[in-house]
């Protein structure tokens, strides 16, 4: 279904008369106007979590945004970037993929990855197909091992397993041995991106995690072990270890 | 105010009994046990210049929600971007450092009195005050007011005022160091003259020979705990006393200066050593400020008095636990560092 049907009717269902009268409203604006109108959003429209439908997740003031930045021009999108909040932020980065002109954007969306504001990270790195789409192979990599290093649990991000590369099993594997050898931990779900690049180095840390005394590296090894002897036998096997993992759980 | 009493003899402000000031000598370093169950709300206070160990201690000390102002960073600004970065820092950043800590961070935005001199890049700085007055949590228009009573300053007051009017945001006014009781009463006559209602203006850094003036005027009262440029909490605890807790409120203004973020619960430890009445300390310390600056519509109780809710966008997928790695509270007494 096309993105604005999707909007018009995620707004058609959940907006209140009072709320369906702004948005019309703003979306005859536009410019700085309508610009201003995205800053306004929460004001006049609700932040309720949506349960169902294309944009399930997102908060109504969210899809209300992304409904309002679509016709907006480039010069006005940079300045709602430039001085966003922090909320505004999270809802520029969702809106990414649904610009008219997305890959124009790449530069904000490696800067949500730089960002230091969880929430900001966490738009563009979770249910976001914008870094699948658009992020060349080292941009997705640090997008990926920025989730493993603050152990945020990455099958969230969409495009994991088509995007995975020998690059980035191996730098996996150089980050395991530097938290080894500090006497922390990798979250065991992060080795379901190893199967299909294995060379030495790789078999040995597998061999090592089937050691483990935890039991959910145990888990992980075994998997990895299933999936390179007969790959995609391992779907839907890993839900068990899809789970933020503190570091020190040793 | 101070050199007067200095000419008494006895250097004091402790104006309580014997028995009072043997207990708040006492006290040093366990006030907490008088404020236990309280909380607090700390409409001034300069966080971003200020460490972790701030936001820490004031978490721990019954801070639940702050305003920080926009003010001077302790030097001159050259250009425009630096004003639009330390603006987008206070709603973004800082907003965000805060809400590691289980605070809630609210600002106002302005243009500061002693930059306001600086015309050239005064005027450019207008032109984007109404892009930031108006996103979520910017709960007024401040610190803005007079420093050195310049004609420039006066003429950005007022422009700054009519945005507060327009954009119906209450009023955070600094009020200067030298010549006090005459830049207060000037900074009060403007907003009047503005046709600015009273109770959507809260005069700050008051002092015991301004306060009548501006609370027989309507506007609210706002007390600056600073060690020696401004109020002291012994004198603010006879102010309390004296005027009782109607539209009067106390900050730290903690900033780069030595100053004290915990100005607040140390005050009202010492109100409560003091025996000012319990409902009293709640109104001076958290309720006056939350109802005046509430009146932007931007401040929720909800929002912060049961602790921060979990980011929205971190429940994406019902998934509530993403702030691994992000729960930076360490145990400061630990000799080990992991």
């Amino acid at each position: 279904m096309k993105t604005n049907t999707q909007i018009t009717e995620t707004i058609a269902s959940f907006a209140t008369e009072a709320e369906s009268a702004w948005i019309a409203e703003q979306k005859a604006l536009s410019g700085k106007a309508l610009a201003l109108a995205f800053v306004k959003a929460p004001r006049f429209v609700s932040k309720n979590i949506l349960q169902s439908g294309a944009f399930s997740g997102w908060t109504f003031d969210q899809v209300v945004r992304l409904d309002l930045v679509i016709p907006l021009d480039e010069a006005n999108l940079d300045i709602l970037f430039e001085t966003a909040e922090m909320q505004e932020a999270v809802a520029l980065t969702r809106a990414l993929p649904y610009l008219p002109n997305p890959s124009a954007f790449l530069l904000r969306a490696t800067d949500a990855v730089r960002s230091n504001m969880g929430p900001v990270f966490d738009a563009i790195a979770f249910g976001n197909s914008y870094p699948r789409d658009y992020f060349q192979e080292a941009a997705w990599n640090q997008l990926v091992l920025k989730c493993i290093f603050n152990d945020k649990a990455i099958h969230q991000i969409i495009g994991l397993d088509e995007r995975a590369n020998q690059a980035l099993a191996n730098t996996l594997s150089d980050f395991a041995h530097e938290r080894w050898s500090a006497g922390r931990r990798v979250p065991s779900q992060v080795w379901r991106l190893v199967p299909k690049f294995m060379n030495e180095s790789l078999h040995a840390d597998i061999e090592k995690l089937a050691q483990s005394e935890n039991p959910r590296d145990v888990l992980a090894a075994n998997l990895v072990k299933l999936e390179v002897q007969n790959p995609g036998s391992t779907q839907g096997l890993w839900h068990e270890l899809e789970l933020p993992e503190p570091i020190y759980i040793a | 105010m101070c050199q007067e009493h200095k000419t008494v003899g006895n250097p004091s402000h402790f104006e309580g009994t014997e028995q009072e000031k043997t207990t708040a000598h006492a006290v040093d370093g366990t006030f907490a046990q008088y404020t236990q169950g309280m909380k607090f709300f700390d409409p001034h206070v300069h966080m971003t210049s200020r460490t972790t160990d701030d936001y820490q201690a004031l978490a721990d000390a019954g801070v639940v929600a702050l305003i920080e102002p926009a003010f001077w960073l302790g030097q001159p600004r050259t250009g425009l971007a630096s004003f639009k970065d330390y603006f987008a820092s206070l709603v973004g950043w800082e907003r965000f450092r805060s809400s590691q800590f289980g605070i809630k961070h609210y600002c106002t935005i302005g243009l500061n009195s002693r930059e306001a001199n600086h015309e050239a890049l005064a005027e450019q700085v207008m032109e984007i005050l109404p892009l930031f007055l108006q996103k979520e949590g910017v709960v007024g228009v401040g610190e803005i007011g007079f420093d050195d009573q310049t004609a420039a300053e006066e003429k950005y007051y007022r422009a700054q005022l009519e945005l507060a009017k327009e954009m119906n945001l209450p009023v955070q006014v600094h009020t200067p160091h030298r010549d006090k009781k005459k830049g207060t009463e000037r900074s009060m006559a403007i907003a009047l003259e503005h046709g600015i209602a009273p109770n959507m203006v809260i005069i700050d850094h008051n002092n015991e020979e301004t306060v009548k003036s501006v609370l027989d005027q309507g506007f609210y009262a706002a007390f600056t705990i600073y060690p020696f440029t401004k109020m002291g909490n012994e004198r603010m605890v006879e102010i309390v006393k004296q005027y009782g807790p109607e539209r009067i409120m106390v900050n730290s203004a903690a900033d780069w200066g030595i100053s004290d973020p915990l100005a607040i619960p140390k005050t009202a430890a010492l109100m409560k050593i003091k025996e000012v009445p319990d409902e009293h300390i709640r109104l001076v310390t958290y309720q006056n400020a939350l109802d005046a600056f509430a009146q932007s519509g931007q401040i929720q109780e909800s929002d912060f008095i049961h602790g921060l809710e979990i980011d929205q966008t971190q429940k994406f997928n019902g998934n509530t636990v993403l702030r691994g790695g992000q729960a930076p509270r360490v145990n400061k007494d630990s000799l080990i560092i992991r």
